[in-house]
């Protein structure tokens, strides 16, 4: 009889601890940096026809991009040629570039204009606090400066 | 006082030197040991001779008696080789106003051949593979015929730009390829695709014509200050790209530190200036690519004073169409190889005295003709059968015998392999370069074959 009361114990307690789970309607995810997506590196041209848009604000002719492409393909070190190209730009007066005035007067705003033109998204806070501090740390550099970093950068040259 | 027998005192004192001698120290490329053999130069110039070159017209020096079925023989390349040039039918030089096309050859620049200077392989084989101009040039700064090389990729092997940065342990800067434009994938010669080496021991690529031909794109480039201007612009790009290349990556790049690539956009500017002031080192004849390609190539070599220069020619190939036309650009192959060495030699105080410069042609061409004739009613030839598979090889320079002749029409010694290792042999990392086993195994040192 013991034994009978003790495998019915047993029995009731198996059930009676037994814990619910509870399923949300949730999925796992993995949290990535908002430039994660940029995978593909850009071709020569499309870098060309991009940055050149950025630059002066209109599409680059078919000829002009022949031409800039073979430059690019005419030198090994890629990064060279991009830094080359770009400071060539920087010295045409034709180049839109925002006044040093407006760049001083809403740093923020600057450098959330700067991420959305060249990398097509919103800067971090960490980004907008490092750059704002940088450009208040280093009041001689110009929106030519920071346009010719981010021109060639390596998020700029992936997509 | 202890006393120490003779044989142990020997044993003892080898091993010290031993140990001295193998002391292992880093290289910048992280290998361990320095050059596992001596070097015979401090640098090496390697002219990729290339476009297709017949052996008639060139060490034969046929002329014309092999191709046409004109009984004119002599010798058009003679800065290259020693012989009499043709005395008839002077069709390969230059043309005074009002007179014969090509009738005035033009002069020769070394007073005595590389011939006479140096070592002369005049048979060698081109082994394996089509006699095609990318699969040859790929050949050649491999050491490994490309029998599944495709046309737009990267050498499946790697290339003697990147044996030397891996096993010399020399900067980007230190290794250039000079094409002579950027089609027939040229631009893609400078590093290989093999995953143990590749981009990161890549040479620095440079085809002039095509960046010095871009005035309205590049020249007056702006120079940033490098403390006020440059510094920052690095600190943003560097921060920019910090977090990026954790996630993506970053442009296949060579390996050209900061500095490395401030040092290339300098050349460009003062290249640029020396072209405007017509100060360029150009070939005194300077009417096709090749030889404004070996102009710039001098500047690069002024500059830079490169551990590996390799040079690529290739306006032969208008043999394809006209024969006239092939033998002017041999000529001036041969007149822009002269101009190089000269200058070298004359105008490069780092380098003169302690260059080695080997000459190739990536193949030959075809012993039998195609239809097409040009002005002179001369046929023109391609590249395909197994004339094409007979070429030659020359070196000058330090270590090199000089007045050598190795091998003949009928006995073929070298190949086309063989110069990777001779410029691992010159600079001193053969017995590395060997090792890794990706060469052809026909490839030896032209030293070993001499």
């Amino acid at each position: 009889m013991k034994i009978k009361i003790i495998i019915a114990l047993l029995f009731f307690l198996s059930y009676g601890c037994k814990e619910k789970d509870y399923i949300y309607g949730v999925n796992d995810i993995t949290i990535l940096p908002n430039n994660a997506e940029k995978d593909k590196l850009k071709t020569n041209e499309q870098y060309l026809n991009i940055v050149y848009a950025n630059m002066y604000q209109k599409a680059l002719g078919p000829d002009k991009l022949v031409d800039l492409s073979n430059v690019i393909n005419s030198l090994g070190d890629k990064q060279v040629a991009y830094e080359i190209i770009i400071a060539k730009m920087m010295g045409d007066p034709e180049i839109k570039l925002p006044s040093k005035k407006d760049m001083d007067a809403d740093l923020g705003k600057f450098i959330t204009e700067t991420y959305n033109r060249f990398y097509v998204r919103q800067p971090t806070q960490a980004e907008k606090t490092f750059f704002v501090n940088f450009l208040k740390a280093h009041p001689n550099l110009t929106p030519e400066h920071v346009y010719f970093a981010f021109a060639t950068s390596s998020e700029y040259y992936f997509y | 006082m202890g006393t120490i027998k003779r044989r142990t005192f020997i044993k003892r004192a080898a091993l010290a030197a031993g140990s001295v001698i193998a002391a292992p120290y880093i290289l910048p490329s992280g290998r361990l040991f320095a050059t596992t053999n001596a070097p015979m130069a401090d640098h090496v110039v390697f002219v990729l001779f290339a476009g297709g070159v017949r052996q008639q017209e060139s060490i034969l020096q046929r002329y014309l008696a092999d191709s046409q079925k004109i009984p004119i023989e002599g010798n058009i390349m003679y800065n290259l080789l020693s012989g009499a040039p043709p005395d008839l039918k002077i069709a390969y030089g230059t043309t005074l106003p009002g007179g014969q096309e090509g009738g005035v050859p033009i002069s020769k620049i070394l007073s005595s051949s590389i011939q006479q200077q140096g070592t002369l392989f005049p048979e060698v084989h081109y082994t394996r593979g089509g006699t095609g101009h990318y699969g040859g040039l790929s050949s050649g700064v491999s050491g490994h015929y490309g029998l599944t090389q495709g046309l737009r990729q990267r050498p499946l092997h790697p290339t003697i730009f990147e044996y030397a940065r891996r096993f010399g342990g020399f900067k980007a800067t230190d290794i250039w390829f000079v094409g002579n434009g950027i089609s027939g994938s040229i631009p893609l010669l400078n590093y290989s695709a093999h995953p143990d080496f590749g981009s990161k021991y890549g040479a620095n690529f440079i085809a002039p014509t095509i960046t010095f031909g871009a005035e309205q794109y590049i020249k007056g480039f702006k120079i940033y200050h490098p403390d006020d201007e440059l510094d920052p612009i690095h600190k943003m790009q560097t921060f920019l790209n910090q977090s990026f290349l954790l996630q993506s990556g970053e442009l296949p790049n060579i390996g050209n530190t900061e500095t490395e690539r401030e040092a290339i956009k300098d050349f460009i500017r003062k290249t640029f200036d020396k072209l405007e002031k017509q100060q360029i080192s150009f070939p005194p004849i300077t009417d096709n690519g090749d030889n404004i390609s070996i102009g710039f190539a001098t500047e690069v070599m002024k500059y830079f004073k490169p551990k590996i220069t390799v040079v690529n020619l290739s306006a032969v190939d208008v043999c394809h169409g006209n024969f006239t036309s092939y033998l002017k650009a041999l000529h001036r192959a041969d007149h822009g190889v002269g101009h190089l060495w000269n200058v070298i030699q004359n105008q490069i105080p780092e380098m003169s005295g302690k260059t080695t410069m080997i000459i190739m042609p990536e193949h030959g061409r075809n012993l039998e003709h195609n239809p097409i004739t040009d002005e002179n009613d001369w046929f023109s030839y391609d590249h395909s059968d197994l004339n094409s598979r007979r070429m030659f090889s020359q070196m000058i320079g330090p270590g090199v015998p000089a007045g050598l002749v190795i091998g003949s029409e009928n006995n073929p010694i070298g190949d086309a392999t063989d110069i990777v290792p001779t410029i691992a042999d010159i600079l001193g990392f053969k017995d590395d370069v060997m090792n890794t086993g990706l060469l052809d195994p026909l490839a030896m040192s032209l030293f070993d074959r001499i």
